[in-house]
């Protein structure tokens, strides 16, 4: 053994900081559809063998908790759904067939709103889950690094970046209210959402990354204006490539979600590939990076085997024109600005996705 | 799934319309689109819309030829360009077929320059797509016509090849069984024309396997009569820009009479649902594009001032003529003569 080795084995293993993931679960976890009432209806009565999970995502969770132990890295899971509890067996049916593990779910009790006459907030979940959010920070272990999952459809970009701003002490009570109060939060909850708020500023700790699966494929240009921290993808494939670029998850895993999308979701290797020259044009990923990521899975078939000359070209053209990925968000957010253009987007988003 | 090659920088509204097509093909089918062009300016606009990115792949460009540019001399020089580019992928076989929305005369060349011409043929062709009446249910609404431009000046020979290429099209993309092929003349009598088109014409007859039903006049063209239409690129390229002035025009006047009128906007407006079905009929937006034909890889060419429905029609008309094996569909069809 080389001197160096020793001296790296002598080595006291550096304490990793706590991991944790938190994840929506209808449109980002499981492929729900409650457009229409009669799918509303059918939604709650599935059983947990009837749900259906985006494809790649269980690969991806059970991805980041052995990436997790072989660093020595305490990992905790979860789930936050503004479904109501009465679903919860059907969901930890279905999560324990995917075989994900997990560390607890909390569910919106809708029948309780709906049992005070408030139904205006059966559909407002900015309070509902920024509460949970802080409740959660609360508990976790200092230091605690996050990972934020959620979607397109309703507010997850915009809640998780009000969270995220809030325990970075980016965002004061006194800007976090009436930012609430535009969103109409639930006036009840208000007080107990800017308490916990107060609670949990300046903890230790951050927001790593914020992951949006754009499920209604809303366009990405949208997101920038909650800065670099918010990674919009297409598919688990994106997710994973760039979870392995902050070395939350390593090649290995990232080939498991690759080879569960090609097995279970028709994939094919070009699909895989063009996936992830998007989400290097879009910056999200450095070229390096992507390359570190695609070798293995061209050994394993999971990618074009013989890329040609133009992904290398691709990668090394980007690679001189992309400054390194910044994940931190160096100016302020203008969330006045944001709400003014996320909300007519999602109208529109909608009508260009009605056929016909 | 077919791979079709798109020019993102052609065409008056490049790069933004075309990629919005390019857009709406990636959300719609499993069509995989391999766009040449700009990249950094491509993805900027896939950013603003909503697309699917699995089907979609970009190649970079330096260059580009624009719409006024000399064709022979950009064909010959900017070997960087996106057509090019492009048309060199599709004859590498790295994609199946090509659609582009600009420069005509540099589209034709660069077919030229990289397509191998099937087997017999001696010049290209230019087709088209225009509306007209059908005379029987089941009919396609839409003639082709051949050639929109590529050849100027044809002999007999070329045309009896443009007829045989027009009629295996339809054949495939518009489900025509035998499609009724005709040539335009300036007179309906078969020894009316030039020399060339008076001997197209009785070598057209001796055919077995064409449905040839003889000469069709100006007037003509918007009827049932034929659902190809032959004729050399000089002229069809005139019928062309003058059925779409006329069209224009047409639209024109009704505006300008609604204008000046209360009484003509009222009837105007009591009829917009039928104008409205007329202006859909003339829409060139409806039909996406139509094929350069006479080589043995395809090439879709769309209008000029193509928007992003027109694109993804054209892009979508590219998959299935792919699907359809036009191309040997062609061959087959030149091997009669040969």
């Amino acid at each position: 053994m080389s001197a160096l080795r020793i001296a790296r084995a002598r080595q006291p293993r550096r304490v990793q900081p706590a991991l944790l993931c938190r994840w929506d679960l209808d449109k980002t976890y499981l492929r729900t559809e409650f457009d229409t009432l009669r799918q509303l209806i059918r939604t709650a009565r599935e059983r947990g063998t009837e749900k259906v999970e985006v494809p790649g995502v269980a690969e991806v969770l059970k991805g980041l908790r052995a990436a997790a132990e072989r660093r020595g890295r305490p990992h905790l899971v979860y789930f936050i759904s503004a479904s109501p509890p009465q679903i919860g067996a059907a969901i930890r049916e279905k999560l324990a067939l995917d075989g994900v593990p997990y560390d607890g779910i909390v569910f919106k009790d809708q029948l309780d709103r709906l049992r005070r006459g408030k139904l205006r907030q059966l559909r407002e979940h900015v309070g509902f889950k920024l509460a949970e959010l802080l409740r959660g920070r609360l508990a976790a272990p200092p230091g605690t690094l996050e990972l934020l999952f959620g979607d397109d459809w309703e507010s997850d970009p915009l809640t998780y970046s009000l969270y995220a701003d809030t325990i970075e002490g980016r965002l004061a009570a006194d800007r976090l209210e009436p930012l609430l109060r535009r969103v109409g939060v639930d006036q009840e909850l208000l007080p107990e959402v800017l308490a916990l708020a107060a609670r949990a500023v300046g903890l230790d700790g951050r927001v790593a990354r914020i992951f949006i699966n754009l499920e209604r494929r809303t366009p990405p240009a949208l997101f920038r204006l909650l800065g670099g921290r918010v990674v919009p993808t297409f598919n688990y494939f994106q997710t994973a490539a760039v979870l392995a670029a902050g070395e939350y998850l390593d090649p290995p895993d990232v080939a498991g979600v690759a080879r569960a999308l090609v097995e279970r979701a028709a994939y094919t290797p070009r699909r895989l590939e063009n996936s992830l020259a998007d989400v290097v044009r879009r910056g999200a990923l450095h070229p390096a990076a992507a390359e570190h990521v695609a070798r293995p899975l061209r050994v394993a078939g999971l990618l074009p085997a013989a890329p040609g000359g133009w992904v290398r070209r691709l990668f090394r053209r980007l690679g001189r024109r992309v400054a390194p990925i910044t994940v931190a968000n160096p100016e302020p957010i203008d969330y006045d600005g944001v709400l003014d253009r996320l909300r007519p987007a999602r109208r529109a988003t909608e009508r260009e996705a009605r056929p016909g | 799934m077919p791979v079709v090659a798109i020019d993102a920088m052609g065409g008056d509204n490049a790069p933004e319309e075309i990629v919005r097509g390019v857009a709406e093909v990636s959300r719609e089918t499993d069509i995989e689109c391999l766009v040449f062009g700009d990249e950094a300016r491509i993805q900027a606009i896939l950013d603003t819309t909503t697309y699917n990115p699995e089907h979609i792949a970009i190649r970079h460009c330096r260059d580009a030829i624009g719409m006024a540019d000399d064709p022979r001399e950009a064909v010959r020089a900017r070997r960087d360009a996106s057509l090019v580019v492009g048309v060199r992928a599709v004859a590498e076989g790295r994609a199946e077929v090509m659609v582009s929305a600009g420069n005509t005369g540099a589209c034709v060349l660069a077919c030229a320059r990289y397509f191998r011409l099937l087997r017999g043929v001696r010049r290209a062709a230019l087709a088209s797509v225009f509306p007209r009446y059908t005379e029987y249910p089941g009919q396609d609404s839409l003639a082709l016509l051949v050639d929109a431009g590529a050849t100027v000046r044809c002999e007999a020979e070329e045309l009896v090849h443009f007829a045989l290429m027009g009629s295996a099209y339809a054949r495939r993309v518009s489900k025509v069984p035998s499609p009724r092929v005709a040539l335009l003349n300036m007179g309906g009598e078969e020894g009316k024309g030039g020399e060339a088109l008076v001997e197209a014409h009785h070598r057209l007859r001796a055919i077995p396997t064409l449905n040839f039903v003889g000469n069709v006049e100006g007037h003509e063209l918007v009827r049932g009569r034929a659902d190809v239409i032959v004729c050399e690129g000089l002229l069809g390229n005139v019928v062309l820009k003058l059925l779409e002035g006329v069209a224009e025009v047409l639209q024109d006047v009704a505006r300008a009479a609604a204008e000046r009128r209360l009484k003509w906007r009222v009837g105007l407006r009591l009829l917009s649902q039928g104008v409205e079905r007329v202006q859909a009929l003339t829409d060139y937006r409806q039909y996406g594009g139509a094929p350069i034909l006479g080589f043995e890889q395809l090439f879709i060419k769309c209008h000029g001032r193509s928007n992003a429905r027109a694109v993804a029609n054209a892009i979508k008309v590219a998959a299935k003529a792919v699907r359809d094996r036009v191309p040997a569909e062609v061959a087959d069809a030149i091997g009669v003569v040969r």
